[in-house]
């Protein structure tokens, strides 16, 4: 217990004082998309049975194996405990809207045996499954929902995937980022910083701060980290010998140790695109990167590219492409998909952009 | 000469008014355009995608880049990145403010720039971009994303792209190199490209 003390007060802040959410696809974070369709009571329980036979094969409801076709009555005190859906709104015959509807005008020429069932009425019905908890609740409000849980999204959702010894690595980590920011800003930069980690070996790789202001427009923080990495693997385009706070290590202590027992054992390998036969490190693949904000459209495609296994961002930004503009990690066409999380010590990251000396009377 | 001015028309009747300076200027499109092909080739020779690209100024070439990536173990060492450092530095020798040198330079590249490139010419605001085929998997400027005319008011400027300029010589120089698979990549069975 002690030294998780101690180590919590080292970082002058608390595990507890941020929460990492998942930005999750547009599919699966929009509202649900709702259809019209007509609804009726069932007035006769006996005909139940008959009924759902009969319009499954008068009116099927193709694509919509997600919709349950009986509801009971949301009105407790309704004297008809059932309702069903009897077709959609766009494959009921044209009526005018402004008559009172009859069920007889649904029976489709006779086929449907209207025996039994009240008068409809209009309901509005999820289009598409529901994907998470959220849109399982809200598509449930309207109409009855079959819903195939992501366990995993949900407690994700709920800002809980990660546990207390995994959020205080994080909080180390993105520490990093923070602590080169601040040296970039203090030699004129602007206040981002970055680190890519090794979540295996639980090793910082490379740490960047944006280095724009020396002479480069490109040189963004996660530039200047995928560079460092790149350089760790004995290769790299630039030099930032200039700058103390831009360094990288090699991504393994000793040169002869094999990694490769542990690659296959973690559960971090991502499209099986990390496990090297060779043992050699490929790029970013497996590696983490957290960056005090959101990463701009370049930045985020430099980490497809470098296929990253995970990014945590501290907060949002305005252009920002892993969930502001685009989403860039979850992207239709691009052969390469990871997890994004922002919030993490977002209070200390969203700080970065404050006069300095409003920080340092705060802390 | 009926037949040339007519071709001429099909070719650039997509060609935005502005950059339509008579017909010298798509005729100057073409030839730059052309001497993009000769570092795409040279990639491919070292086991690079082949892409290749030039970026001129004043009808002087500052930047000639090619794919990097194998070399430099970098993944965003595409030709597009490399060939602006070079016009970067070119600006740095001569006391230039690279804004100014880059607001009037035209990039000729063969394939379609993908969406980190496409945020880079943004963000150094390159005007125009003349290209041959289109990058179906990771293009920038209408494939996958349009990053070129997005609203992004906060990443550089908007830029007009050119696209079509010899694109089956292009597509085959990518076929090619597909075929061949890249080398220094880990060899996973599930590995897409
Ligand atoms: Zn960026
Ligand atoms: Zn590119």
């Amino acid at each position: 217990m002690e030294p998780q003390l101690k180590r919590r007060k080292e970082y002058e802040c608390d595990i507890d004082s941020w929460v990492a959410y998942p930005v999750l696809s547009n599919e699966q974070s929009q509202d649900i998309e709702l259809i019209e369709a007509f609804a009726a009571p069932i007035i006769n329980k006996k005909e139940t049975s008959r009924l759902i036979k009969e319009l499954a094969k008068v009116y099927p409801l193709p694509g919509l194996q997600h919709i349950k076709r009986v509801r009971s009555c949301k009105d407790k005190g309704s004297p008809h405990p059932l309702e069903v859906i009897v077709c959609l709104a766009s494959d009921a015959p044209v009526i005018d809207r402004s008559e009172e509807l009859h069920i007889s005008d649904l029976s489709s020429s006779g086929r449907l045996n209207c025996e039994g069932l009240g008068d409809p009425f209009l309901v509005k019905i999820p289009a598409c499954p529901p994907l998470t908890r959220p849109q399982f609740e809200q598509a449930s409000k309207h109409w009855p929902t079959s819903f195939h849980e992501d366990k995993q999204v949900t407690v994700a959702l709920r800002g809980q995937l990660f546990t207390s010894s995994q959020k205080s690595k994080m909080q180390e980590y993105m520490m990093a980022a923070v602590a080169a920011a601040r040296a970039g800003q203090e030699s004129g930069m602007e206040a981002v910083g970055a680190a890519v980690v090794d979540p295996e070996a639980e090793r910082i790789l490379a740490v960047g701060h944006d280095c724009r202001q020396g002479g480069h427009p490109l040189h963004h923080a996660i530039m200047v980290c995928i560079d460092l990495v790149a350089r760790g693997q004995g290769g790299g385009a630039y030099t930032y010998d200039k700058y103390p706070a831009c360094q990288s290590v090699l991504p393994y202590s000793l040169p002869s140790q094999k990694q490769g027992a542990t690659t296959t054992t973690c559960g971090v390998v991502q499209d099986g695109d990390s496990a090297e036969e060779s043992g050699e490190p490929y790029i970013c693949t497996g590696y983490d990167l957290y960056v005090t904000r959101e990463p701009c459209v370049m930045c985020a495609m430099a980490l497809v590219h470098s296929r990253i296994g995970r990014v945590f961002y501290g907060t949002s930004s305005t252009d920002g492409a892993f969930g502001t503009k685009y989403k860039i990690h979850a992207q239709k066409d691009l052969n390469h998909r990871f997890e994004v999380f922002k919030g993490v010590l977002d209070q200390q990251c969203s700080d970065l952009n404050r006069p300095v000396h409003y920080i340092k009377i705060n802390s | 000469m009926g037949g040339m001015m007519s071709f001429l028309e099909r070719t650039f009747s997509h060609v935005p008014k502005t950059y339509r300076c008579g017909w010298l200027m798509p005729l100057t499109w073409l030839v730059w355009h052309r001497a993009a092909f000769p570092k795409a080739k040279e990639a491919l020779e070292n086991g690079e995608v082949p892409v290749g690209c030039l970026m001129v100024y004043n009808n002087e070439i500052l930047g000639k880049g090619r794919n990097e990536v194998n070399e430099t173990k970098n993944a965003t060492r595409h030709a597009e990145m490399v060939a602006l450092d070079q016009v970067l530095e070119w600006c740095c020798h001569r006391g230039l403010d690279p804004r100014t040198v880059c607001e009037r330079t035209v990039l000729y590249v063969t394939v379609e720039p993908c969406i980190m490139c496409a945020g880079a010419l943004r963000l150094t605001n390159i005007p125009l971009v003349v290209y041959g085929c289109n990058n179906d998997r990771f293009g920038g400027c209408g494939s996958v994303l349009d990053i070129p005319s997005a609203d992004l008011p906060h990443t550089g400027s908007s830029f007009k792209c050119i696209s079509g300029f010899r694109a089956e010589e292009a597509v085959e120089m990518l076929k090619t190199f597909y075929k061949q698979e890249n080398p220094n990549a880990p060899k996973p069975k599930t590995r897409k490209e």
